[in-house]
């Protein structure tokens, strides 16, 4: 394959926190148009990773490469859901402003949103069901609606990857079908999905590409080649045995 | 009025305005401390400013002032990064040193200067309309309400354009780096206009007292609204409203203005985190209340569909029933008869077809943990709610 048909292109990645490595010589060839999920334990440098492929934390070696060109010039194809818990939902605002949020990318500093902004937001919220309550301040909303705003918001961005830091964290069944239903229409309609995962049962169902990863890099590719207990064990330890439905 | 108080009004409200659109920022941020270190810190940039300009008022010595201010912010950003301490650690350790400086720098000087200490800290509003700025020979006001009114200009300017930058960093600022909207530049513009404001406020209400000007008029508005604009001009609102009230209490009481300004606003903080609509101590305590009331029907009423046998359902009985808590049985019948949930005949209470309706819809609340299902509820049968 060429490099321009990857998605996103990792070489040699290092990452480190005062200098302490948590993500060593990682390298990772996502290809356009795949649903991956990234799996880990805990501290396993998941969410460094997709903050560094956003460049929020500069890595110390390495590069990243957003199909073909470094991340910088490609900021417009690049949306992210971050980790819930990342910023304060008692900020005073209401839910169809944080979708709003999205669109200030494409318009730049100064410019102020508007009405076709506006429309962007309330399409998106009611595709993750959420328009009923566009008016509802962000804290009044329960973690799973808080998680479809998020969602939302990534939508009105009409990015080409979509980086997630586990958009199913705290979520109902119903929530998690919700949104794993618009990641898939996504990807058909050509998106390249990368989402933080933690159930393992659900990977082989909900994804077709994977990647695992513990400080190293550890394999990547198509569930159905690699999504195995090699790997799993490789990831989490010796005694690590996981029920795969296939 | 004199025309004297009525510039020391405006000034002061001037001032108050300037502090509380960067306060409510840095309130958002959860920064409000990092003003307390600035506004202590400038005390060495205002004293070498004084050196080199011998004019309180000078535009140097405000931007070296304002300097010393974001250098205290950079020094306090490092030392925090070593993660040896927390922030709020690192503030106690920077400003003090940088404040008792100045202090010196003050005490080693004061024969030959026009600086006290007691002017600096608690400004000297008072004396600002006797220090007039004259343009070719022309008075045109007081030289401390153009230097702030400028500030508030510029802040005012800062903010129209970059509000949404603003608005997008301080909640999200993940979001604002992959949009391309540097945290880094908007967190240091902010702390700009923050120093500047907070020297720029000094003549007025002391390099100290300003602090409360930052930090309690946005604090108040937070427990008073849910929307950033509204917070912003709620915030500004109380800042003027404490300045010109301190304004007059301290002319009836001749005592300190600044103080009095300051005791304002705690005064009006206490009164909005007691009697706040929403989140006020008291009307929690009501909401509370409410609930417990809300509850206990709807156990009543679970109750009444739940046994068919009369004994059951006899009204002396319910008291032993169910355990009502603190709620008042009696309390709760007369609820469940004005909404016509019950009709009671011979003291025994029998589920009217609404109750029914109401007692299976809440049913569903209940196991499906709908909110949806919840506010048509309400809307249809809380009759008991106004
Ligand atoms: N800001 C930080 N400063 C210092 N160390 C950090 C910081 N953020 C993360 N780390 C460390 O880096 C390592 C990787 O963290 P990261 O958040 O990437 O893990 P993760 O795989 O996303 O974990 P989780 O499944 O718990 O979300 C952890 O050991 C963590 O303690
Ligand atoms: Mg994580």
């Amino acid at each position: 394959m060429k490099e321009k048909n990857y998605a996103i292109k990792i070489d040699d990645l290092t990452v480190a926190y005062n200098y302490k490595p948590v993500l060593w010589d990682i390298d990772l060839k996502i290809p356009e148009g795949v649903l991956m999920a990234i799996v880990g334990p805990n501290g396993a440098g998941k969410s460094t990773l997709i903050k560094s492929i956003l460049n929020i934390i500069k890595p110390i070696a390495g590069t990243v490469k957003v199909f073909g060109k470094p991340y910088k010039q490609q900021v417009d194809k690049v949306a992210y859901v971050p980790q819930k818990g990342s910023v304060d939902w008692d900020f005073p605002t209401i839910a169809l402003d944080v979708v709003m949020m999205g669109t200030y990318g494409s318009l730049g500093w100064i410019k102020r949103p508007g009405q076709k902004e506006k429309k962007q937001a309330l399409e998106a919220l009611e595709k993750v069901g959420m328009l009923a309550f566009k008016d509802r301040q962000i804290s009044q909303l329960s973690g799973g609606q808080q998680q479809r705003i998020f969602l939302a918001r990534a939508l009105v961005q009409n990015a080409s990857i979509y980086l997630m830091d586990e958009p199913f964290q705290g979520v109902d069944a119903t929530t998690e079908k919700a949104i794993i239903n618009i990641l898939k229409e996504l990807r058909h309609a050509g998106k390249t999905l990368i989402v933080v995962h933690h159930d393992l049962q659900t990977v082989p169902k909900y994804f077709d590409w994977v990647t695992f990863l513990n400080v190293k890099g550890i394999a990547s590719g198509p569930v159905r080649d690699i999504f195995n207990d090699d790997n799993l064990t490789k990831t989490y330890g010796i005694n690590y045995k996981v029920a795969v439905n296939k | 009025m004199t025309n004297a108080q009525l510039e020391i009004q405006i000034i002061a409200a001037l001032v108050a305005v300037a502090c509380a659109i960067p306060g409510t920022f840095l309130v958002l941020r959860k920064m409000a401390m990092i003003s307390d270190a600035i506004s202590h810190s400038i005390l060495v940039g205002i004293v070498l400013g004084f050196f080199i300009t011998q004019d309180l008022n000078s535009p140097l010595l405000i931007l070296l002032a304002a300097l010393t201010g974001i250098v205290t912010v950079v020094m306090v950003e490092y030392i925090q990064k070593t993660n040896l301490v927390k922030e709020d650690t690192a503030i106690g350790l920077v400003f003090p040193a940088l404040f008792s400086i100045g202090v010196i720098l003050i005490a080693k000087n004061a024969n030959d200067v026009h600086l006290d200490i007691d002017a600096v800290l608690l400004g000297e509003l008072a004396f600002a309309p006797f220090d007039r700025l004259l343009i070719g020979g022309m008075d045109i006001g007081p030289k401390s309400l153009w230097v702030i009114g400028v500030i508030l200009f510029l802040t005012l300017l800062l903010l129209f354009l970059f509000y949404k930058e603003l608005k997008l960093s301080t909640f999200d600022k993940g979001l604002a780096a992959t949009l391309g909207f540097s945290p880094v530049i908007l967190h240091y513009g902010l702390m700009s206009v923050s120093s500047v404001t907070i020297v720029g406020a000094f003549d007025a209400v002391g390099a100290v007292l300003v602090v409360a000007l930052i930090i309690a008029p946005p604090a108040t508005a937070y427990l008073l609204t849910d929307n950033l604009k509204k917070m912003l001009i709620l915030s500004s609102f109380f800042g003027v409203f404490a300045a010109i009230s301190g304004y007059w209490m301290a002319n009836f009481l001749d005592a300190s203005i600044a103080g009095s300004m300051t005791t304002v606003l705690g005064v009006i903080f206490l009164l909005v985190y007691l009697f706040a609509p929403r989140q006020g101590v008291f009307s929690v305590m009501f909401k509370e209340k409410q609930q417990q009331v809300e509850v206990s029907l709807l156990v009543f009423l679970l109750h009444l569909q739940n046994h068919t046998d009369p004994k059951e359902r006899h009204v002396n009985h319910l008291q032993e029933h169910i355990n009502w808590g603190k709620v008042k049985s009696k309390t709760i019948l007369n609820l469940a008869k004005k909404n016509n949930f019950v009709t009671i005949d011979a003291n025994i209470a029998l589920l009217t077809p609404k109750g029914e309706e109401f007692t299976a819809e809440a049913l569903k609340y209940i196991t499906t943990n709908e909110e949806t299902a919840i506010e048509g509820l309400k809307k249809r049968f809380f009759l008991f709610r106004g």
